[in-house]
């Protein structure tokens, strides 16, 4: 999970501390006590509310309100809550004209920190490309930038800094109000490099990554999983209604037997895209299937199917990660077999012939079983294999 | 970054440094090199923390790795051999520990990065770094690079010795399999074997972001490599780098058949993408999706399928099918093989016949002196400086016996008086040997170590260890002074006569001309003395370095002949003790002082 949005709230934390201006934002978790935090606040200023959890476009998706009372406050929060949405970003409201709204960003790439900046900036950015410049950075080009935008001489040396310094993989200021050399954050949204998190000294930590998708449980406990293990694991659902779910090990080769899924017309019907990797033990392997197992059992298709896909495993041993699955699906063999679903497996790796033969043998005893395969078949060709047995029951 | 070079690389002698320690993928090297008939292994070294050492499978035998805790404390000559770099450190630790190899291993050429995570600014960082240095990095999240026949770097083909067997990585050949997933190279290399073809040579691009060699250098090392005829490429959603391959092909740099696959159509399922399995597969725009990248490099000439049943296809028709050879010693029993309990480089039996120091018992024995042969033995190996081993010869003489006042001997005589046996009356008397009896000798060599290592002079240590309130051991004596010297010290000393150097002897006097101005009796006692030449005759004449002399300090290696000698002395009183049978030893009242009743 390399690049990962932080809150705008510490954006403009980390934006404003590197000028050394004050901010007053105030952040909201929408779960705990934060009428408090409003009763703080004075009365007699206009604010702005805007959900602050990662979300793209919420002008458009009606997400920011505008020149608020402080009364309008508390019910503002709760129409968010009920949306769903849990972070809340209330700020003072201040009064600036559309056209002094510029852009500037700053993104990392293999060359260097590559700056985009215009002076016609807001929401419209986008139908103003003819405005928009672009330049590596380097200490002679900073000057250029800065006339460009107004800023104060040593502004982009400061930002750069406060790129680096925080390990920033992607900084967005839109829009940008430049008030006598002055820089105002009107809207500020960063991707750090989440692997840096040691070398931040907690200018952010974990606690101030937002994600706007609205997770499941079981995507939950995944994600936990992923953060104290030293294997890799990811878990997205698709549609919770699918017939065809994945139990998938390895980046790529996950990727080919979802594609595989795709291309057979059954994209509608993934439930899930997700894969285990770099040798997880049996006790990991085993609650990551749970989730899956957990998320096949929920859906409401009649047909369904359960594919268990990897390539031929440089390290991941095998034997004890089958070991794990087949510990998971016995514990709900009985609910699996009332609801028709088969077992479908392809995998290769260290100590394959024994892992395969185990996990046959279960399925075969519990009456689980669609096709179990080593490296002699091709990765993807599990798949239709698969999908004809859906074919056949529908 | 150097642009790496394969056929160069087919000529290559690997030795491989490991930093940080991964079980699995170094025995699967060493499996690796023992089935292509190598004579050793070709991973020399381990930089971690832990052991010392760590035992591996060479083959149906065992081999130790040695294990070190930083890039430093490999021996000299071995630095000067390494030329590839295995970095199975975690992702955080991959730039510092990167750099240290780049900067001390003047002959390194190459390496590749394990970890996944390692962070995006390190990554570039580290680029170009490499480039200064000359060298190519391949990964992050890298399973590695291979070779058939001449080196395997990574857990690319596999960690069981069958796999490798089976996907044929003994056998030159000539498709390339280069690839952005670790999963997805091996099982192009076990496609690779399956349709009648063999490697020329493979390698992992790694998923991250920023790999530090990237595909179209991957592409145009394939296109010089005269070996290759052919390329296969996996690569994924995200990214643009197949549009620079897809350049490669139309303007002609590269002109070898390339198969391609790019996985990732599945995102057009999602509404919001995921992230999938590496941190490079997610595409930000339309251009970075699988569909649009494979419809490019299928437009430059590369052969193309949208699924991957057909693609496997495509493989199975490329030209230069390629004869097995099969690996010099056979995979079949290795997975059963059970590491011994206890390892020994001190004696075996082979075939019947005692060796010790790998030479036949009898022979050593008739040959050698007593001296040689426990010195070598304590050591390790068989030394070759006869005056190592008279000094040896004197010292355990020397260290016999001093009288039957002293601890050990005192308690040795106790033992023996209340009825114990030899062993026991000789174990009470060694178990006396300590910090304050007996125990001197690697005391004074750890400070004269100190002393030179430490480039002390000796008014500095001599003031240093006053301000700690510590002893100077070796130095000082009950009877003897500066006017009226130790003759057993002298006879010591005369053993660096013919020495060049002797700095640790020098340095020693150097301490006892300043403590004997403070009190005459301050003077270099015979364990100072023993201390001090030893040192140096190690240093000198057997080539002991400071870091190896001082792990010879930290296992007592200095005390080691007291404790040899001082037995002979120990068993002597137990056997006057039974000639003598005094009775059971016991004090009166009058003997104790009664403290009791103090407050």
């Amino acid at each position: 999970m390399p690049r990962v949005k932080i809150s705008e709230f510490r954006s403009k934390n980390i934006l404003c501390s590197a000028f050394g201006l004050p901010y007053t934002g105030v952040h909201i978790d929408a779960t705990t006590d934060w009428q408090k935090q409003i009763a703080g606040l004075s009365k007699t200023k206009r604010y702005v509310v805007k959900v602050d959890q990662g979300v793209k476009g919420r002008f458009k998706k009606g997400l920011v309100f505008l020149d608020r009372k402080h009364s309008q406050l508390k019910a503002d929060i709760l129409a968010l809550s009920k949306k769903g949405y849990r972070f809340v970003l209330i700020e003072e409201f201040k009064h600036h004209t559309p056209d002094s709204e510029s852009y500037l960003s700053i993104e990392r790439t293999r060359a260097g920190n590559m700056v985009m900046f215009s002076t016609s900036g807001g929401i419209n950015v986008e139908s103003n490309a003819a405005a928009m410049k672009s330049s590596l950075m380097k200490p002679s080009s900073a000057p250029s930038v800065e006339q460009a935008l107004g800023l104060k001489a040593d502004s982009m040396s400061k930002l750069t800094a406060a790129f680096e310094d925080n390990y920033m993989a992607f900084l967005e200021i839109n829009p940008l109000v430049v008030t006598d050399g002055v820089p105002q954050f009107l809207d500020a949204a960063i991707e750090v490099d989440s692997e840096a998190g040691p070398f931040v000294k907690e200018a952010w930590t974990v606690s101030d990554f937002r994600d706007p998708a609205i997770k499941t449980p079981e995507e939950l406990v995944v994600e936990e999983l992923a953060s104290t293990s030293q294997a890799s694991f990811r878990l997205k659902v698709a549609n919770p209604n699918g017939s065809v779910f994945l139990l998938l090990s390895g980046g790529g080769a996950s990727i080919v037997v979802a594609d595989e899924v795709y291309n057979q017309g059954y994209g509608r019907e993934l439930g899930n895209y997700g894969e285990y990797s770099g040798n997880p033990d049996e006790a990991e392997t085993y609650l990551y299937t749970m989730q899956v197992i957990s998320l096949m059992l929920k859906s409401k298709s009649s047909q369904k199917v359960l594919i268990i896909a990897g390539g031929v495993a440089n390290f991941t041993d095998i034997r004890v990660t089958l070991q794990g699955v087949v510990r998971a699906l016995a514990t709900s063999k009985a609910a699996l077999r009332r609801q028709h679903i088969k077992v479908f497996v392809r995998r290769a790796g260290p100590f394959d012939v024994e892992g395969l033969a185990n996990l046959r043998a279960f399925l075969d005893r519990e009456k689980l079983l669609g096709y179990v395969a080593g490296s002699e078949l091709v990765l993807s060709e599990i798949v239709p294999k698969a999908v004809a047995s859906l074919k056949a029951g529908e | 970054m150097q642009s790496i070079d394969i056929a160069k690389l087919r000529k290559l002698d690997p030795h491989i440094v490991c930093i940080g320690s991964h079980r699995g993928i170094i025995q699967s090297i060493l499996d690796f090199d023992h089935m292509a008939g190598k004579a050793r292994p070709s991973i020399v070294a381990i930089v971690a923390t832990g052991r010392k050492r760590e035992r591996y499978f060479f083959g149906p035998g065992e081999v130790s790795l040695p294990v070190y805790t930083t890039i430093h404390d490999i021996p000299d000559a071995d630095t000067l051999k390494l030329n590839l770099f295995l970095n199975l450190s975690s992702g955080r630790r991959v730039l510092k520990s990167s750099l240290e190899a780049m900067e001390n291993l003047p002959a390194l050429i190459g390496g590749v990065i394990f970890a996944e995570g390692l962070p995006e600014r390190h990554a570039i960082e580290l680029y170009a770094e490499s480039k200064k240095h000359n060298i190519w990095i391949i990964g992050g999240a890298s399973v590695g690079l291979i070779i058939p026949g001449v080196f395997k770097l990574g857990a690319i083909g596999g960690v069981q010795a069958g796999q490798l067997e089976q996907s044929k990585l003994f056998t030159p050949g000539s498709v390339a399999v280069v690839s952005t997933s670790g999963g997805m190279v091996n099982e192009f290399i076990r496609a690779v074997a399956t349709t009648g073809h063999a490697l020329s040579f493979s390698l992992a691009i790694g998923g991250e972001r920023y790999p530090m060699l990237t595909p179209e250098e991957a592409f145009l090392a394939a296109e010089r490599d005269k070996a290759t005829t052919a390329i296969a490429y996996f690569g994924e959603l995200g990214g643009t780098d197949e549009y620079i391959l897809a350049d490669l092909l139309s303007s002609g740099r590269v002109t070898k058949p390339v198969v391609a696959y790019i996985a990732g159509a599945v995102a057009e399922v999602f509404d919001t993408p995921p992230q999938f399995g590496h941190a490079k597969a997610m595409a930000a725009t339309v251009d970075e999706s699988a569909r649009a990248k494979m419809r490019a490099l299928s437009t430059a000439g590369a052969h193309t399928a949208e699924k991957f049943g057909q693609f496997i296809k495509l493989m199975r028709d490329l030209p230069d099918k390629t004869d097995e050879v099969r690996p010099k010693t056979s995979a079949a029993g290795l997975d059963r093989r059970r590491p011994a309990l206890i390892a020994s480089s001190i004696s075996a039996d082979r075939n019947g016949n005692m060796t010790v120091l790998g030479e036949d018992l009898l022979e050593l024995a008739e040959n050698n002196s007593f001296a040689h042969i426990v010195v070598s033995m304590f050591l390790g190996y068989e030394t070759k400086s006869v005056e190592l081993e008279k000094f040896v010869d004197f010292v355990l003489r020397l260290l016999v016996d001093h009288g039957p006042y002293v601890s050990g001997s005192v308690n040795t005589i106790i033992a023996a008086r209340a009825g114990k046996d030899l062993v026991s009356s000789l174990a009470s008397g060694l178990l006396t040997i300590g910090p304050r009896f007996g125990g001197a000798i690697n005391g004074a060599a750890a400070i004269w170590l100190e002393g030179v290592a430490g480039e002390h002079t000796p008014a500095s240590l001599v003031e240093e260890l006053a301000a700690k309130r510590k002893y100077i051991l070796g130095i000082g004596h009950k009877m003897y002074r500066v006017d009226l010297p130790d003759p057993r010290v002298a006879k010591l000393l005369e053993f660096t006569a013919k020495l060049k150097v002797k700095k640790y002897t020098d340095f020693a006097k150097g301490v006892e001309a300043l403590t004997v101005r403070k009190k005459g009796n301050l003077i270099l006692n015979v364990d100072g003395a023993i201390a001090c030449v030893l040192l140096d005759l190690l240093s000198e004449k057997e080539g002991f370095t400071t870091d190896q002399l001082q792990t010879l300090v930290d296992t007592e290696f200095f005390n080691a002949f007291f404790v040899l000698a001082r037995s002979v002395g120990f068993m002597a009183h137990y056997f006057d003790q039974v000639r003598l049978d005094e009775g059971i030893f016991r004090l009166t009242a009058a003997q104790v002082a009664d403290l009791s009743n103090q407050a």
